[in-house]
């Protein structure tokens, strides 16, 4: 396989590399024959759904792979050296000086014991081959560019003296300070919210364009490709699939797997709500042997052709390659799209029912009070909810949005029951239930599908025993899923499933409030559009009013009716989702739109993007004016004295800001 | 019906159906397990049939073969009184079992029911449960097993009484802990949100998700336990002789070790096995229950 010329100015060659990990119960083949280049100062981004092999292709370069995890063929050339035919002590030497690693995770990746200064120093000395002071100062100087304030004195902190973002900037400058040659990066930003992912973004694209450093990057979300990279790499059970210039490859994709993925992300420019698509089945078992085209079984457009041989990239415009027997992928062919029945979309146009609430929050509040040991010391308050009234129509979806911390969860924790509200008033016109964020942790694992979707009907003595497995059947139906599931036990089902039987649990007791927080932010981006498409069939079928708590603004945007947006324990703006998208009023919802990444590098090019900087205060501090004052890029002088009150400034839109009016 | 003979059809042959014999699986049991078993289950039958071997009893005397070095009348010798040392170590180590696996007992019911009290319902009722298992803990287990068969007495009874007070609050503290980290998990949420009642929590979704590691720390303890007891014993404060146990079997033979070592080694090295093997049976379960350390 070597469709691509060598060039003189590759950092990076990759040939026909396999990665497999020796398990006990048979052999993984993580990476089945990758190849690619990589020049000075390019940008490439690898996507792929968990499972494909994008990550295990990433440590591959450097052989950092973990345990029964190997290379056992291919090339890969750093720098003109091959990595495969290194010894471990010369793998050392360019580790940390040709190429620079960020992981996933910026809580795990730096020792909790050691000084950021004495993890990033001792690096610095041995690759650069200079002494203490020097490195010291190389250490302070990245710190600062990568936007450490005060760094002469952070560099003296712990790890757990930062917040995540502040760890991943240090991630970052420990990669660069090197100056490597390339950084690999793992989804460094799936950890962050989005106005941090945003400002990390935009750090690495900067700073990549400064030293001229090639980057590869692995993530999952569309969008930040877009707004990222120069070249994209799709991965698909180990291999390549396609393989351009990110500008192509948005603009026309040829690989039908790209291609559903592209149509996954729900659109926001256009106000008409068309179910999303949705890939169906599963990713292969890696553990199998492949026959023919790995795809094949979840590809609208496969034909006999694919069962008995796998395509190989090929070219098909200018530096796009894609790995597909059909020269234009689904297009021009059917797609998976056509098959699904339409009628949602047109039911829709039924004339809405006349308002009455079942869900009505007055001012509510929620306060932690935290004693010290110390009897002597002052107890501190966390403010997590600070007077939030809302309401929710029947038959409606209610979208809260706002960054980890600004007590969306706490909300819903208090609407459910789970925890007590320190004032404020809910009521709630029947009950409600809940659909929780992990689909890994919210089930018993010792319990069968079975027992858990009927233990609301069991504990609230609903009906006889016929009567329970009679709606349990029902219920397992109704969320798209096969009667033979209730036998399993959760750890058989894959994420989506486990999410559908999350979803028949909360309808089990009927009722009139369903509160899903983050239902889909564990979930791979083809099986989010399964979920999205469930909840939006089921609030239509059932008049079951939604509150649907995420960070994703776009899932948000789709789902939901009205938007309410939090900011540290307050609602800073609401109103109906397309107005409160198109034409935000509360600077904090601006920025928050445009940290998201809009998924076509045409539009990110063009886009002017103003981020917030810094990140959310402390809850345990009172301030007297605005909340968002310390981030605000329009702040007054008004802003810092007094709090705006949340108001209503037109027919159906409140803000809490001084400049709306 | 139908579709059960077709599958038999091919055995029908040899076994008619009415006769065919389940094969046995025992898909749970790995490598260490196996070990476990391996060394426990000879151990066992040979204590449970002690009675019906050849042996001499193990309290009677035979003053004419005294100190006899192991032959195939006395595999483990004979001890000063010719005492047969071998039918004496069986019947010191169905004792340590009895003792062993009624402390794992004791100590596991007791821990899972207070702990699971402790960690469900916090505050006041933590508080004062905690209390008093670390009063307990600050003693050394066994001294407080030491003293406390000084004041009860010696025999079966206290001796099990006196190791299980030091290991129920250890195992109080582990269930407490175990309730602790699965008190936040989003199905306990999830059955709150439907007003489940503390009683259906704890039976349904606490207790399945701890037995499993105060199995693996049950196992361990019951060695401790067989331990701790064949050194009370040895200290002369646990059984009695003559009546036999490990730990004063290997008392009396200590005084001769120059002139019969078999006295003492031989009953040691069965403690030994004994206590291995339950360490590999507790890693066994572990293994087995744990899924990430399966793969």
């Amino acid at each position: 396989m070597t469709f691509m010329p060598k060039i003189d100015d590759a950092v990076l060659q990759v040939r026909d590399m396999h990665t497999h990990f020796n398990t006990d119960t048979g052999v993984v083949k993580a990476v089945n024959g990758v190849s690619f280049d990589l020049r000075r100062g390019e940008r490439i981004a690898i996507v792929g759904e968990s499972g494909s092999g994008k990550s295990a292709m990433a440590m591959s370069l450097i052989r950092l792979l973990a345990f029964p995890g190997k290379v056992v063929s291919g090339e890969i050339r750093i720098a003109g050296k091959d990595i495969t035919r290194l010894t471990e002590r010369e793998l050392n030497g360019i580790r940390g000086k040709d190429v620079g690693t960020v992981f996933q995770d910026p809580m795990s990746s730096l020792d909790p014991v050691m000084r950021v200064g004495d993890q990033m120093i001792p690096p610095i000395m041995r690759h650069l081959e200079i002494g203490q002071k020097e490195a010291q100062a190389i250490a302070i100087e990245w710190l600062d560019k990568v936007g450490i304030p005060d760094a002469k004195q952070r560099i003296k902190a712990y790890p757990f003296e930062m917040s995540g973002g502040m760890r991943q900037r240090v991630m970052i400058a420990m990669a660069l300070s090197c100056n490597p040659r390339l950084i690999i990066a793992d989804e460094p930003t799936t950890a962050l919210d989005v106005t941090i992912q945003a400002q990390i973004v935009e750090l690495l694209k900067n700073l990549t364009a400064e030293t001229g450093a090639a980057m590869l990057f692995i993530t999952h979300d569309l969008g930040l490709v877009a707004r990222f990279a120069n070249k994209v790499g799709v991965m698909y059970a180990g291999r390549l699939v396609e393989f351009g210039p990110a500008t192509d490859i948005f603009a026309d994709p040829r690989h039908p797997y790209t291609q559903s993925l592209l149509r996954t992300i729900p659109d926001t420019t256009v106000a008409k709500r068309d179910r999303l698509l949705q890939i169906p089945g599963f990713p292969p078992d890696m553990k199998m042997p492949m026959v023919g085209c790995s795809f094949r079984e979840r590809c609208a457009a496969a034909h006999d052709y694919c069962k008995s041989s796998a395509p190989d990239l090929e070219f098909r415009t200018e530096n796009h390659y894609a790995a597909c027997w059909l020269p234009a992928g689904l297009d021009g062919g059917k797609t998976a799209e056509d098959d699904a029945p339409k009628e949602t979309a047109k039911s829709a146009s039924v004339a809405p029912p006349p308002r009455q609430d079942v869900l009505e929050i007055n001012d509510l509040h929620k306060h932690f009070v935290k004693k010290s040991m110390l009897p002597w010391a002052e107890p501190r308050t966390l403010r997590a909810v600070n007077g939030v009234s809302l309401r929710l129509n029947r038959g409606e979806t209610l979208g809260i949005v706002g960054e980890s911390g600004c007590g969306k969860s706490t909300v819903a924790r208090m609407l459910l029951g789970l925890e007590q509200p320190t004032a404020g008033q809910i009521y709630i016109a029947g009950a409600a239930q809940m659909v929780f964020q992990d689909p890994y942790s919210s089930f018993n694992p010792k319990m069968k599908v079975f027992n858990i979707i009927e233990e609301p009907l069991v504990v609230t003595r609903k009906g006889t025993r016929a009567e329970r497995a009679e709606k349990v059947r029902s219920l397992v139906t109704q969320v798209g899923l096969d009667q033979s599931y209730l036998d399993r036990y959760p750890s058989q089902l894959s994420g989506g499933q486990r999410q559908r039987i999350g979803v028949a649990r909360a309808l089990a007791l009927n009722p009139s409030v369903v509160v899903a927080d983050e239902p889909t932010s564990a979930l791979d981006v083809s099986v989010r559009a399964q979920i999205i498409n469930l909840l939006c069939d089921l609030k239509e079928q059932l008049g079951i009013s939604f509150v649907f708590i995420s960070h994703d603004l776009l899932t948000v945007r789709y789902i939901s009716d009205h938007i309410a947006v939090m900011y540290l324990g307050e609602v800073v703006e609401y109103g109906p989702a397309a107005h409160v998208f198109d034409d935000p009023a509360h600077p904090y919802t601006r920025a928050l739109l445009d940290a998201i990444p809009s998924p076509d590098p045409a539009r990110e090019a063009n886009r002017k993007i103003q981020l917030i900087s810094g990140e959310l205060p402390s809850p345990l501090s009172i301030q007297t004016g605005c909340a968002f004052a310390s981030r605000c890029p329009k702040v007054m002088a008004k802003c810092r004295e007094s709090k705006p009150p949340i108001k209503a400034f037109s027919k159906q839109r409140e803000a809490a800001c001084h400049l709306v009016d | 019906m139908t579709k059960m003979f077709l599958t038999l059809r091919k055995q029908h042959w040899a076994f008619p159906p009415e006769f065919h014999l389940p094969r046995l699986s025992l898909p749970h049991l790995n490598q260490k397990m196996i070990i476990a078993l391996v060394i426990l289950v000879p151990i066992l039958l040979l204590t449970t049939f002690a009675d019906w071997l050849p042996l001499q009893k193990p309290l009677q005397t035979n003053l004419r073969a005294i100190m006899q070095w192991p032959s195939h009348v006395h595999p483990f010798g004979t001890d000063r009184m010719g005492r047969d040392v071998l039918s004496r170590t069986l019947a010191g180590v169905q004792l340590s079992l009895v003792v062993g696996f009624s402390v794992a007992f004791i100590a596991m019911s007791f821990g899972l029911f207070f702990g699971t009290l402790a960690g469900l319902f916090g505050r006041a009722v933590d508080r004062a449960i905690m209390t008093v298992v670390d009063i307990f803990l600050a003693f050394p287990s066994l001294l407080l097993a030491i003293g406390l068969v000084s004041i009860v007495g010696t025999g079966l009874g206290p001796v099990v009484m006196a190791i299980s007070l030091a290991d129920v609050p250890r195992f109080i503290r582990l269930q407490r802990s175990l309730v602790l980290s699965l008190r936040s998990r989003a199905y306990i949420d999830a059955a709150r949100t439907v007003n489940a009642s503390q009683w259906w929590l704890m039976t349904r979704h606490i207790a399945p998700n701890t037995i499993s590691p105060l199995l693996v720390a049950a196992s361990i303890a019951a060695a401790h336990a067989i331990l701790v007891e064949a050194s009370l014993s040895f200290l002369g404060l646990g059984i009695m002789p003559p009546a036999p146990s490990l730990g004063n079997i290997i008392r009396d033979g200590q005084t001769y070790l120059e002139q019969a070592w078999w006295i003492s080694t031989l009953p040691g090295v069965v403690i030994l096995l004994i206590a291995i093997s339950l360490h590999f049976l507790s890693d066994g379960i572990r293994e087995a229950l744990d899924p990430r350390a399966r793969k």
